[in-house]
């Protein structure tokens, strides 16, 4: 036996007190000498221990009735087959649903999701009203619908109503966690935990020790239930959509690459691939065949005829999960680009720069993409207004003016690149660049290194960051062509926290390139020189491809690149902003208003959760223009094949699960392990009547003796 | 009452108040004196009884001559004699008295009673004695119609001590057998013993011929009863105690006392005994006085109270 409030049991306490006001009562007796003791006689000595049997029998009445209301309040509860217990068979349940998009396929007709409310269907079948349950949609933030709600048909139905798959990922590495939390915070004489997923092999196929561990956690606190509901796996997903070729200016075109897998069992073929901007389609593509576990690839190429931000989307068609047949991004079009080298080095950083930046097919300098390099003695009489990327060669030192000039132009969201040389001043770029709350460069300049080895030979590079921008193009090189870059000298540099390396030294993890976000914009830092004084970098191929990236990243804009369903989406501002609040609209028409709060000296307005998929629009205010945000899927979750329930039960062996599958086999589990029995209301009865019990014989009691206080108390003649 | 020595029991201003009173006999008690009570015997007073035919020795003054010319017969008139009344008082000093739920217990309101009727009946200059009895007669002051004898009194009552049992019955016998002319006895007792003890005492002095008055004498707790919360009794006269709460026997006890009060009622109307309650929460004199009045309605419309013989 156990009691759900087994602190109550304290007021068990409380039933002293009638005993105590007993005895002292008992205490309390009176004496007097007393003449006419022959009308007290045997009747009356015999009535008196009838009161007193009376007052013991009251005693006990009040007592028994606040014994067994003590015993209702503490909930006591047991488990066990034993039928003659008292109480009514009653669990609390949580019923954790898998919302992430692989149960919206619908392969089958119905899909994952509309299976799984079935099952809660069979679940509520067995439930009774005032049961505690706790709704649960798991996903890549798991949400609670119902938390710990006496169980309403009605509303429980209503809520059920507004449930549909999400776009997000199943994070079930926290899920357990999750629930034992849920658990914990309820209280029934048994717990049950419905987990009703579609089984994805992707998560269950080779669950982790410490995802063992805590699903055996869960299974200690209350009767785990995995109900999966599984679907077919054949799936087509889009998984990405990058920009490869191209700089978003306007009146150029741009070539992105749609990545499409084939998640499922069986080869797919003549996949029509549609490219929209802006919803129109402007271009389409036919992948012929796609082998199982495979992705293909198809070039897309955008045009863009107008500047300003764009909506580029690559969709399949005829797939059975709809969440992972588009992909989305946005490009924001610019009238120009234009690059400005400031060049301090006595050799031809500048020219070498130059010609890495216009060394591209289409990439002749015109009036919409212009490269100028310039002494840095001139750089006082440039116009930083109209260049959206500055690169620094070299340059020994700058003022202090000077510093503050490019803090702004950074924070705006242009770009700045730094490289270092035998010219510069390292003390002159620490004092003004490299320190304070947020610095201009990513890094403190130490002192040259040498890191050549002995014959002569500089050390290669190593991508530390492989999936960015910069470094994606690098992958695409041979091998023996990426390694023949050589480094021979560098600064030692000591990044800053909120810098980050995309490039080092291959074996001493120096740092070669960092990147750091400043505003609206970012700086990078290459710690070595853009000429060949200190590497060989640019007489490879290398060079012109990570500049041309660079460039291609920095002028790009904030909201350029896409994020995944349930990432954060951060709107930053250059200066404080008028407005407190800014806004985001959802793809679904949702305005969420964000205030803008002062994060490290810089002012942003957080969005904590993108919960769709689709394109949201941030505005600094509701009069603002917006700016488009693409927010995709996790392709991670497009591989939808669930694991067969032989191979599920044999994961879960051991963690005290029970894995029931099917209608009928979900009823029959729940009858057989609900044994938990609720016995407050029994209690609660019993303690009552005993109350009502004990009221009317002390009214009884009372009654009698005002009607005898009521009596005349002389009714002896005064003379015969 | 100046010409009375310091005493204790009789308190000049109640004495004050109770000088108006007047206790008459109801029936004939017999005096050696002339007073204001009919006596049995026939004698030459004022109040004609009968004629009788005239015997050798009677006086030839009580022939009725009216009588002899009517009828040439003599005929002596006979007239009821008035005399003054003997009264014995007498005291139950057993433990029982000795109650007392405020300050004045049943033996020492009985002893200020005795005094007050001990007053009355001298100063109408008939004579009054003083019994004392608990287990046996403890004090016996024979009647006197002197002044004196209320000193004598009240010397007796302040030695009167109680005594733990006592059997009422026997002692009424032993003071009917003491008393051998037909007097005026006057019972003060809580008379909580049985009925029939009580009335077989009280009838043996009737049988003597006595007018016999019982002054039921009870504490205003014994009549109402009016104790709360629990409460234990411990007897005077060593019964063992009884622990309860009165409130809830209340109804019990009342019942019962009733039952015991009706009981000596009804005996002493059968029996031709004047019966009065006193509660002892009363003023004495108050009670006197109220109790002498009605006694004398009582009397004059002769419709209540025992009968004549």
């Amino acid at each position: 036996m156990s009691f759900l409030n087994p602190w109550l049991l304290l007021a068990g306490l409380g039933i002293a007190l009638p005993i105590l006001a007993h005895l002292l009562n008992r205490q309390k007796v009176k004496r007097t000498d007393w003449a006419a003791m022959q009308f007290l006689n045997r009747n009356v000595r015999v009535r008196s221990r009838q009161i007193r049997l009376r007052d013991l029998l009251l005693l006990i009445l009040r007592c028994v009735a606040l014994l067994l209301l003590v015993l209702a309040l503490s909930r006591p509860a047991w488990t066990g087959d034993a039928s003659w217990l008292p109480g009514e068979r009653r669990a609390g349940v949580v019923i954790a649903i898998d919302s992430s998009f692989s149960m919206g396929e619908a392969g089958a007709g119905t899909s994952r999701f509309d299976e799984a409310l079935k099952r809660v269907e069979v679940i509520r079948g067995e439930m009774h009203p005032g049961d505690p349950v706790t709704l649960v949609m798991l996903g890549d933030q798991h949400r609670v619908i119902l938390r710990n709600m006496a169980y309403d048909e009605e509303r429980f139905e209503q809520a059920l109503q507004e449930l549909d798959a999400g776009p997000g990922a199943l994070e079930l590495g926290s899920a357990p966690k999750f629930l034992a939390d849920l658990v914990t915070d309820m209280e029934a004489p048994q717990k049950e935990v419905y987990l009703i997923t579609d089984g994805q092999a992707t998560d269950w196929k080779q669950p982790s020790a410490q995802l063992r561990k805590a699903l055996a956690d869960l299974g200690t606190q209350a009767q785990v239930f995995v109900v999966p509901v599984p679907g077919e796996a054949a799936n087509l997903a889009v998984t990405g959509l990058e920009l490869v070729q191209g700089v978003l200016r306007k009146g150029t075109t741009a070539r992105y690459q749609a990545t499409v897998r084939n998640c499922g069992p069986a080869a797919a073929s003549n996949i029509e691939v549609q490219c929209r901007v802006d919803g129109v389609e402007i271009d389409r593509k036919n992948i012929p065949l796609i082998a199982v576990g495979a992705s293909e690839t198809v070039s897309l190429f955008v045009p863009f005829h107008n500047p300003g931000a764009t909506g580029i989307t690559a969709e399949i068609t005829g797939d059975g999960l709809a969440a992972d047949n588009v992909r989305r991004t946005v490009a924001v079009v610019r009238d120009r680009v234009s690059v400005l080298c400031v060049d301090g080095s006595t050799g031809d950083a500048g020219r070498v720069v130059t010609a890495a930046l216009l060394a591209r097919a289409d990439g002749v300098q015109g009036e919409d993409y212009v490269v100028r390099a310039v002494p840095w003695l001139s750089l006082p009489a440039e116009n930083l207004e109209e260049v959206d990327v500055i690169i620094f060669a070299d340059v020994p030192e700058i003022t202090e003016e000077q510093a503050a000039q490019l803090e702004r132009f950074v924070r705006k969201g242009s770009g700045l690149v730094w490289f270092g040389g035998d010219n510069v001043k390292p003390a002159a770029w620490n004092k003004l660049a490299a320190s304070g709350a947020n610095p201009l460069l990513p890094g403190e300049i130490g002192s040259r290194v040498d890191t050549s080895d002995a014959l002569g030979a500089g050390k290669p590079l190593d991508p530390e960051m492989p999936d960015h921008t910069v470094c994606l193009p690098l992958l695409s090189l041979p091998e023996d062509l990426f390694s023949e870059t050589r480094i021979l000298r560098q600064f030692e540099v000591s990044p800053r926290a909120s810098a980050f390396p995309i490039l080092q030294l291959a074996g001493s993890g120096l740092p070669v390139l960092l990147e750091q976000s400043l505003g609206r914009g970012q700086v990078f830092m290459f710690t070595t020189t853009a000429d060949t004084a200190w590497n060989n970098m640019a007489l490879t191929p290398v060079f012109p491809m990570v500049m041309q990236q660079i460039v291609t990243y920095l002028s790009g804009r904030e909201f350029e690149r896409p994020r995944i369903v349930g990432d954060s989406l951060t709107l930053t501002y250059v200066e404080q902003p008028d407005a407190s609040d800014a806004v985001f609209d959802t793809p679904s028409g949702e305005t969420i208003t964000v205030p803008v709060r002062e994060v490290g000296g810089q002012f942003v307005a957080l969005l904590e959760e993108a919960p769709e998929a689709g394109y949201y629009t941030a505005r600094v205010s509701v009069q603002a223009a917006g700016l488009p945000i693409a927010v995709n899927v996790d392709p991670r979750e497009s591989e939808v094949a669930c694991l067969p329930e032989a191979e599920l039960r044999a994961n879960l062996e051991g963690l005290g699960l029970d894995v029931v599958t099917g209608d009928a086999e979900l009823a029959a589990a729940i009858g057989t392990t609900r044994t938990g029995r609720s016995a407050w209301r029994v209690f609660m009865m019993a303690g009552l009547a005993f109350l009502v019990i004990e009221a009317l014989f002390a009214n009884r009691l009372l009654t009698r003796a005002r009607r005898r206080k009521d009596q005349p108390v002389n009714p002896v003649p005064q003379e015969a | 009452m100046e010409h009375l020595p310091e005493t204790y029991y009789l308190d000049p201003e109640t004495l004050q108040r109770l000088g108006d009173l007047e206790l008459i006999a109801r029936e004939l008690v017999e005096g050696l004196r002339v007073g204001s009570h009919r006596s049995p015997l026939k004698g030459f007073s004022t109040e004609f009884a009968h004629h009788r035919q005239y015997t050798p020795g009677d006086p030839i003054r009580d022939i009725d001559w009216r009588v002899f010319g009517r009828t040439e017969r003599y005929y002596t008139k006979l007239y009821e004699a008035e005399t003054n009344f003997d009264c014995h008082l007498l005291i139950d000093a057993s433990a029982s008295m000795t109650y007392a739920s405020g300050k004045v217990s049943k033996l020492e309101y009985a002893k200020f009673l005795a005094a007050g009727l001990a007053y009355i009946v001298l100063k109408q200059r008939d004579s009054v004695g003083l019994s004392v009895f608990d287990s046996e007669v403890r004090a016996y002051l024979p009647p006197r119609s002197t002044m004196g004898i209320l000193l004598q009194i009240d010397r007796l009552l302040r030695e009167t001590k109680s005594v733990p049992r006592t059997t009422l019955a026997k002692q009424l016998h032993d003071i009917a057998v003491m008393v051998k002319r037909r007097s005026f006895v006057i019972v003060i007792s809580d008379l909580l013993t049985g009925v029939d003890d009580v009335l077989g005492g009280l009838d043996h002095l009737r049988h003597d011929g006595h007018n016999v008055l019982v002054l039921h004498t009870l504490d205003p707790y014994e009549i109402q009863f009016p104790f709360d919360g629990l409460w234990r009794f411990d007897g005077l006269e060593q019964e063992e105690p009884v622990t309860t709460q009165p409130d809830r026997i209340r109804e019990d006890y009342l019942g019962r006392f009733e039952e015991h009060c009706e009981a000596l009622k009804a005996g002493c109307i059968a029996s031709h005994i004047d019966y009065a309650l006193v509660d002892t929460s009363r003023p004495l004199d108050a009670f006197l006085s109220e109790f002498f009045h009605e006694r004398q309605e009582t009397m004059n419309g002769g419709s209540a109270g025992a009968a004549r013989p």
